[in-house]
């Protein structure tokens, strides 16, 4: 259930398992946050990971996070080959920035964190970094630059999961919005059957990978997951000549900054955008405009004079504790939930694992990520 | 973080939006009234540029005149006026302003009216992006403001009322206008009875119409009905204009082909409203191609559907400067009503005058309706490799293929980028609405438009940037 990047490609993966698998999408394929984001790969530690300015008191969490992030750094870069056909992957590297003296000593921490978990970055200081990127505002501290970090296009990497998968065997059916779960524990191959617009569907096993809307999907079963949907803030400029290789991010502040292949400049990083009343979807507030490119401006000067053309939103899933919700329901056997909080970055591998999990019936996903994982689980705050 | 506030803020500094400041404060409202140009007068009563100093009023023209007495009788009336002031993103009644160079500010208004005007209705047809080519108002924009004329070889395509005044208005700079092109009809003897009917009350317009056409016949300027520009052709710049003849779709007729030398080639198939903002703050819209396209739906006072927003003149429905003006003071009662300035009584007695105005000109317009309708012949002129996203650089091929699986505007957009570019779609929004009709079988009309969001104009990170803002935490784990 979900045509987003998650669906697609799970379907893909089980499909090329010799898993027979139908994929249902409510509208058309790709068209909410899979297809809407930036398409960046988050791989080091990032502000959105942390609850405080220090890594220590979750510790834990972050390297079981930082070990997938290295892990999905290899299969974004074999993905390509594996589906035969372009995602415009770009391995850029990526930047991330540090204003204040307690923000470079976190970048220090991290950095040996990511280290022990198999990530490689380094920590650029003074002349070193002004050198290594000259664009940047002189008087900040330091950067951690991060040499796997890139990104796709969104809007190829969704679609290219979806052809492969059907090649391989996977029926995917849009327009066929899910009304109704129903169970039968005594049913075997017809365990649920799932009523959509586009007929009913019986299946052994269900995959909830709505994204945002998963608790809507999950309440049809009784289901309730810990995770919110948010509306996020973008913002692209006017194109400019090309002068930004890497990605930018900003360890204590919402940011993410990166010049796009058409010279635009996209920025982004954790602003809010507003939700509407149906059938409207999340509108974009001036207040995150001039907020988030004010962070932008103070990282990267030389956009004063770069002119803001459009904003747009996309929807997310947010969990309550930052990780991802990954694996089979306890409560109701057979009934599975993908949900990769960096969901572009992510989603491929959790994927991958889901999948393996599904068609070897072999442990793959960090327990940490159990569905009905206790308050335990949680980072300790 | 409001940075000033004010009764009523009028967005657009054309005949509507001066008439409604001079109106709405004549009855003791506050009223700001912006403007993105650095003259006042919009379109039709655009005032020259700065730099140039007027000595002789009546020599520069009757347009330049009636505008420099709308600016001065809002000034009178105590309203501020604020040019090279864009309004580039509103929620409620707040509006973010940006002035030119300076930090964008947020001002407060117990009223917004918008009168934001409206532009050429953009055409694709191969050639429409060669150097040379360029819309009606572009023309204008160089004649009134700069005094520059756009060319010495000129043809003119276009239709409505402004086929006749606008190449009659070259003229009258000295310019050579080489062919008019009006794809409606010539008026026949039962448009003339139609128009007669209608004309109690429009006696100026009818005037105007008169004097456009005796001009074009001294001048000998050939004016050719029922003919459409179909491409424009040249090294590097327009040389040649082909036309031809069209049927009542605006289709052209096989055969028909004629060329005609030229270095420049104006065109103007009418306009489309400038309806961004009115978008933004969430107006509903009907639909009506004659009228240039999505048409705010408004009470008796002016009051779109969106609590204390109201809209006039041409950005609602294009009908030009006499209705506009009408309409501006119409607006601006509703809001002195509303607000308090004015009685019920005395609102209705002030407004009975324009109302009974605007029914009159409502008729003239109906009665034109048959010369001018928009023919869905006018967007089928592009070949597969014309670019209809000159911002994007996307051609009418790679539309035609992107829109293949989809009929949703918003799909077509983001697998092409057309419509992503510096104009935001205002050039290419309707060419790829057409596209998809076309390919779907619907009607433009029965077609969403990409989602309205903010900036409305393009607007350098340097203004907007605020520093002091904090990000709403997100990424908070929950208790």
């Amino acid at each position: 259930m979900g045509g987003g990047l998650a669906g697609t490609a799970l379907a893909y993966y089980l499909a090329r398992a010799g898993v027979e698998c139908v994929l249902v999408e409510r509208a058309e394929l790709n068209r909410e946050a899979s297809g809407t984001n930036a398409g960046s790969f988050h791989f080091q530690i990032a502000l959105h990971q942390l609850t405080a300015l220090e890594t220590g008191n979750v510790r834990e969490r972050l390297q079981t996070e930082v070990r997938l992030h290295a892990e999905a750094a290899e299969v974004w870069k074999t993905l390509e080959r594996e589906l035969s056909g372009s995602l415009e992957i770009h391995i850029t590297g990526g930047l991330m920035v540090a204003e204040t003296p307690d923000e470079l000593r976190l970048l220090h921490e991290k950095r040996e964190l990511e280290e022990e978990a198999g990530l490689e970055t380094h920590v650029l200081e003074g002349a070193e970094l002004r050198e290594f990127a000259p664009y940047l505002a002189d008087d900040l501290l330091g950067a951690t630059w991060c040499p796997d970090e890139g990104h796709a296009n969104p809007m190829l990497a969704a679609p290219l999961f979806a052809a492969r998968a059907a090649e391989a065997g996977a029926e995917l059916r849009t327009h066929a919005e899910v009304t109704r779960v129903e169970v039968d524990p005594d049913g075997g191959a017809r365990r649920f059957t799932v009523s959509t617009g586009a007929g009913r569907v019986h299946a052994r096993r269900v995959v909830n990978a709505t994204g945002a809307w998963a608790n809507e999907v999950g309440a049809l079963v009784g289901l309730r997951l810990p995770m919110r949907a948010e509306g996020l803030h973008l913002n692209v400029t006017e194109p400019c000549e090309r002068v930004l290789e890497p990605m930018i991010q900003h360890i204590g502040r919402r940011l993410t900054l990166k010049q796009s292949t058409n010279g635009t400049f996209i920025i982004g990083g954790g602003w809010p955008a507003n939700p509407e009343p149906p059938p409207g979807r999340f509108s974009t507030t001036w207040e995150s405009t001039a907020g988030n490119v004010a962070v932008a401006l103070r990282v990267l000067p030389l956009l004063a004079e770069v002119r803001i053309v459009r904003t747009w939103s996309g929807v997310m899933a947010f969990t309550a504790d930052l990780a991802p919700i990954v694996g089979e329901s306890a409560r109701l056997p057979g009934f599975h939930t993908l949900i990769a909080t960096t969901g572009f970055t992510l989603s491929p591998l959790l994927a991958q694992l889901l999948a393996e999990e599904l068609a070897t019936g072999r442990a793959a996903i960090p327990p940490a990520y159990a569905v009905d994982r206790t308050p335990a689980g949680q980072p300790t705050t | 973080m409001t940075d000033a506030s004010y009764d009523l803020i009028v967005v657009g500094g054309g005949p509507a939006g001066l008439a409604a400041a001079a109106e709405a404060a004549s009855t003791g409202l506050s009223v700001c009234l912006v403007d993105e140009r650095p003259t006042f007068g919009g379109q039709i009563f655009k005032q020259p540029g700065p730099g140039f100093r007027v000595t002789e009023p009546a020599a520069v023209g009757r347009e330049y005149v009636r505008g420099r007495a709308l600016i001065a009788a809002a000034e009178r009336a105590g309203a501020r006026l604020l040019p090279r002031t864009s309004a580039v993103a509103i929620r409620g009644t707040t509006l973010v302003l940006v002035e030119d160079g300076e930090p964008a500010r947020t001002v407060e208004a117990g009223r917004l009216l918008l009168a934001s005007g409206a532009h050429d209705r953009p055409v694709v047809f191969p050639g429409w992006t060669l150097p040379g080519v360029l819309t009606a108002g572009g023309a204008q924009t160089l004649v009134k403001t700069q005094r520059v004329l756009p060319g010495k070889r000129i043809v003119f395509a276009g239709s409505g009322p402004l086929a006749l005044a606008f190449p009659a208005q070259l003229r009258g700079y000295g310019a050579n206008v080489e062919l008019v092109l009006e794809a409606g009809p010539a008026p026949g003897p039962r448009d003339v009875l139609r128009l007669l009917a209608a004309a109690r009350g429009n006696v100026p317009l009818l005037r105007d119409a008169v004097a456009y056409r005796t001009r074009l016949l001294r001048d000998r300027v050939p004016l050719r009905y029922r003919r459409i520009v179909v491409r424009a052709e040249g090294e590097g710049r327009v040389e040649e204009v082909v036309h031809a003849s069209v049927d009542t779709a605006w289709r052209p007729l096989a055969g028909t082909e004629e060329r005609v030398a030229a270095d420049t080639l104006c065109v103007g198939y009418g306009f489309f409203p400038s309806v961004e903002l009115l978008r933004l703050a969430g107006c509903d819209f009907v639909y009506d191609e004659d009228l240039g396209g999505p048409i705010v739906v408004r009470d008796e006072w002016l009051r779109t559907t969106t609590p204390d927003v109201s809209a006039a003149g041409d950005g609602t429905g294009v009908a030009g400067s006499y209705v506009a003006i009408d309409e501006g003071r119409l607006a601006a009662l509703g809001a002195a009503l509303d607000l308090g300035t004015l009685a019920p009584e005395a609102a209705a007695a002030r407004a009975a005058p324009l109302r009974r105005r605007l029914a009159r000109k409502e008729a003239f317009r109906r009665a034109l309706r048959r010369m001018h309708a928009v023919g869905p012949g006018i967007y089928e002129l592009a070949t597969p490799a014309t670019v209809v996203c000159r911002c994007e650089e996307v051609t009418a091929g790679a539309l035609d293929a992107a829109s293949e699986g989809t009929d949703d505007v918003n799909v077509v957009k983001s697998l092409t980028r057309a419509g992503m570019g510096l104009c935001q779609g205002r050039n290419c929004q309707r060419q790829i609405a057409a596209t998809l009709a076309l390919r779907h079988g619907g009607s433009i009309a029965s077609l969403p438009v990409a989602t309205a969001r903010p900036p409305v104009r393009p607007v350098p990170i340097g203004a907007v940037a605020d520093a002091s803002l904090e990000d709403g935490g997100f990424f908070t784990v929950e208790g």
